[in-house]
């Protein structure tokens, strides 16, 4: 945490175009963006953005009528793993515009904002390798991880030993949310923004998550 | 496609590609915590919410009229009204998408047919699902195949034998047409074709039936399409297909067995009752009747007019039976009536029998007991289950005379418990079937008279209407839309009280008419009760009788008893509208017989 903090204050002297200065400066108060990649495999050192969605939530609303979403045409081909998960293939991208004509868009979608996402290093650590060719920085904005908010309001007082999920589907399950279409950016994103509306009130409500105290035996599924 | 539109479901369906992906760019989700006010009552809502995830409770004047769970929407009159009646408030976490009142708006001006759902009110609406309903019953019928269908028996003759024998053969197995085999090659001779020979061409009797054969028969196998026969009927300009099975004859399909198949066959069981001339030939009517029920269902046909197809044909054969079984000295001392719903004509699947005699006079006690066994059991025979109540011919306190009735009026009027109560309604739906309708008018007017001076009675027996809560409650099942064994029961929540407060206020005037929908009318008429909500209720109870009858087709277990979370978006609507305006009888009915006083 650290590091980071140490980090930001590096990058806003070493920011290279001063026009985005407004990266370090607090978005507007009760706003956050919600943020989810496709990519084209999972090594961040080597593979790239082809899809990004961003959602801005304010207050308890998610503003899905405010949203960024681009398709991108990556360097580096795409793994037939990944074509499986989020079905973008190499004809899909080839018209897009590359991530470093998109990023500044982003930006300044994004702006001051604190970023939510599921997994959110990740899509961070992805977007950073653009936002360090294009700025020379890293992207200074504070991050809130929602599988780690609902980690404490389920099993934050578990016991030693308790087994823990923290699955997508687990928490949209627990939430009572529909699943849907996963593994498109903007549904990924949106989903994740309502599952950080309602993990932030059982937090200010203090409500927590029951954990069920033993384990299903069978799955009464299709009988 | 979107978690945030679903524009599979109405009236979102009717919207184009383009005008649902606007609409979807332009909505917003918004978080509700419980007990939050998401629309407070009269207050200008922000658009047209759906539910995502949650549960919200509707409230008017502060009283709970509805439950909305995932993919209901609401307020469609507020968002088109600008102003809402109602209230909605958050009863757990709830996610609502949000589309924007400007965009809706724009949506409604630009595609009338999304415009019509947000216009309509309730009568409209409930009609723009029957117009679907009927089309997807027809389309389910061009699917049916010839083996489904009632065929006519294939009986083959050979090509000399003679018109008179013909002639003998096609009454004796009650069928028009014959085929004909002559050496190699099959035909078929018609009614009709022996009757021409003989009228128009002087052939004679002796004659045999080859020359009036004709010999280009079309045949269909049992697998085939309803739809195809009919094509094929129109093509060939033929009225019969004959069915054949490789190379077995199986049966005549002719054109009057197609077309019943689509609209029943009603004309031909009145004639199978009148011609009836004993409790065997009765029996197989009787059966027919209950056939009846799925063509005109399935062809559309609203309840009400089903269960008047119905009820007439049920009272001709009650009629008949009575014809058939009642000692000649006892037939103009006694009037055969039913009651309950089927004296209302309201009975459309047999649930149970509910009938009497009312006699003029004391006659002989042994005449009159083997009557009373016979009719009951015979009623049974034909497949009407015995009524649970015992409200049955067979037993004496329902088949007695006049002046023993109207001394029991005197008892039911005066003892205030529930099977007096009971006992009245059932009563006064009563409609006189067969022999002497006076008694039963006379009665009638006994009945009334006896509850008018009677000033509390009234209102004893329209307190029934209160005796069960609003269903509404249960659609608390809504809130997880998985059906956890909670449902909805129609017939007490919806259709009891309809029907009850009906009758309360039909007992009040004096009215004749049985049937809850002609009640209706007639209540309107004598501005009792406002025209459009008298529509209103008619519909209403229209509307719940349907998808009772239609759970009753499909032999559901309980048919009174609907999940919620099987019914479409668009049915939960109309259920809770439906709902509404019970709410809104009961009311009226309790203002009206102050039973706030009880």
């Amino acid at each position: 945490m650290a590091l980071r903090w140490l980090m930001r204050k590096l990058d806003h002297v070493t920011l290279r175009d001063k026009s985005y200065r407004f990266l370090f400066e607090p978005g507007p108060p009760d706003e956050v963006v919600s943020i989810d990649c496709e990519t084209t495999g999972l090594d961040p050192s080597r593979d790239e953005i082809i899809s990004v969605a961003a959602i801005k939530i304010r207050g308890d609303r998610i503003l899905a009528s405010e949203t960024f979403q681009a398709v991108v045409r990556p360097r580096v081909a795409i793994a037939a793993e990944a074509i499986k998960v989020h079905g973008l293939r190499e004809i899909d991208v080839c018209n897009a515009r590359p991530m470093i004509e998109i990023m500044p868009d982003l930006l300044r979608f994004i702006g001051g904002r604190p970023l939510i996402g599921y997994y959110i290093d990740f899509d961070i650590a992805m977007l950073n390798n653009d936002v360090a060719e294009l700025l020379g920085i890293h992207l200074p904005n504070p991050r809130i991880e929602v599988s780690g908010i609902y980690y404490e309001r389920k099993y934050g007082d578990a016991p030693p030993g308790t087994q823990i999920d923290l699955t997508f589907a687990n928490i949209l399950r627990d939430l009572n949310l529909p699943l849907f279409n996963q593994h498109d950016a903007f549904s990924d994103a949106l989903m994740t923004a309502m599952i950080y509306v309602n993990l932030k009130d059982y937090v200010a409500r203090d409500i927590r998550i029951a954990r069920p105290r033993i384990k299903p035996s069978s799955d009464f599924h299709g009988m | 496609m979107s978690v945030i539109l679903d524009n599979a479901t109405a009236p979102f369906d009717r919207l184009t590609p383009e005008e649902a992906e606007s609409l979807r760019g332009a909505m917003d989700i918004a978080y509700f915590r419980p007990n939050e006010t998401i629309v407070a009552e009269g207050a200008a809502p922000e658009g047209l919410y759906i539910v995502i995830k949650g549960c919200i409770e509707e409230r008017e004047q502060g009283e709970l009229v509805g439950l909305l769970g995932p993919k209901d929407f609401f307020d469609s009159r507020a968002v088109v009204q600008g102003v809402g009646v109602s209230g909605f408030t958050a009863r757990e976490e709830t996610l609502c998408a949000l589309a924007p009142r400007a965009d809706v708006l724009r949506l409604i001006n630009s595609n009338p047919r999304f415009g019509a759902f947000f216009y309509s009110d309730i009568s409209r609406k409930l009609e723009a699902l029957a117009q679907k309903d009927e089309s997807s019953q027809i389309e389910s019928m061009m699917r049916a195949r010839v083996r489904d269908l009632y065929l006519m028996p294939a009986a083959i003759i050979d090509s000399f034998q003679s018109i008179a024998s013909a002639g003998r053969i096609m009454r004796d197995i009650d069928c028009n047409a014959l085929l004909v085999r002559d050496g190699e090659r099959t035909g078929i001779v018609t009614g009709m074709n022996l009757s021409k020979a003989v009228v128009l061409k002087g052939m004679t009797i002796e004659e045999p039936v080859k020359s009036l054969a004709q010999f280009d028969l079309v045949t269909v196998e049992p697998d085939d399409f309803v739809s195809q026969v009919l094509l094929l009927m129109t093509k060939y300009n033929k009225r019969r297909i004959v069915v054949k099975e490789g190379d077995l004859y199986v049966g005549i399909l002719e054109d009057i067995n197609v077309l019943s198949f689509f609209a029943g066959n009603s004309q031909l069981v009145v004639g199978r009752i009148d011609r009836a001339s004993t409790l065997t030939e009765l029996s197989a009517a009787a059966r027919q009747i209950a056939e009846q029920v799925r063509p005109l269902r399935r062809q559309g046909v609203k309840f009400e007019v089903v269960a008047e197809i119905i009820s007439d044909l049920n009272r001709r054969l009650f009629a008949k039976l009575f014809d058939l079984l009642c000692p000649p000295e006892m037939r103009d001392k006694a009037c055969l009536i039913v009651m309950g719903s089927e004296g209302r004509g309201e009975q459309t699947i047999r649930t149970d029998q509910d009938n009497g005699l009312i006699l003029s006079e004391p006659v002989d006690e042994a005449a009159l007991n083997r009557f009373r066994e016979q009719f009951s059991a015979a009623l049974a025979e034909f497949g009407f289950p015995p009524c649970p109540g015992h409200v049955m011919v067979d037993n004496p306190l329902w088949s007695r005379t006049i002046a023993e009735y109207m001394s029991d009026f005197r008892s039911w009027t005066t003892t205030p418990d529930e099977q007096s109560s009971m006992n009245i309604a059932i009563f006064f739906d009563a409609e006189a079937v067969a022999g002497d309708a006076s008694l039963l008018a006379r009665a009638k007017k006994d009945l009334v008279e006896k509850i008018a001076n009677e000033r509390v009675c009234l209102a004893r027996f329209a307190k029934a209407i209160e005796a069960f809560e609003p269903p509404i409650g249960l659609f608390n099942t809504l809130k997880t839309a998985e059906g956890e064994g909670d449902a909805l029961d129609l017939k007490k929540g919806g259709i009891f009280p309809i029907v009850h407060g009906v009758r309360s206020l039909a007992i009040e005037q004096g009215l004749e008419e049985t049937n809850t929908f002609k009640r209706l009318a007639k209540l309107a008429e004598l501005g009792m009760i406002k025209e459009d909500f008298a529509r209103d209720l008619a519909r209403a109870l229209d509307y719940l009788m349907t998808i009772r009858l239609d759970a009753q087709i499909d032999a559901a277990k309980s048919a009174s008893l609907l999940k919620p979370a099987t019914l479409t978006s668009m049915d939960r609507d109309l259920l809770r509208d439906s709902f509404q305006i019970v709410k809104q009888l009961r009311e009226l009915v309790r203002r009206r017989f102050n039973l706030h006083m009880f």
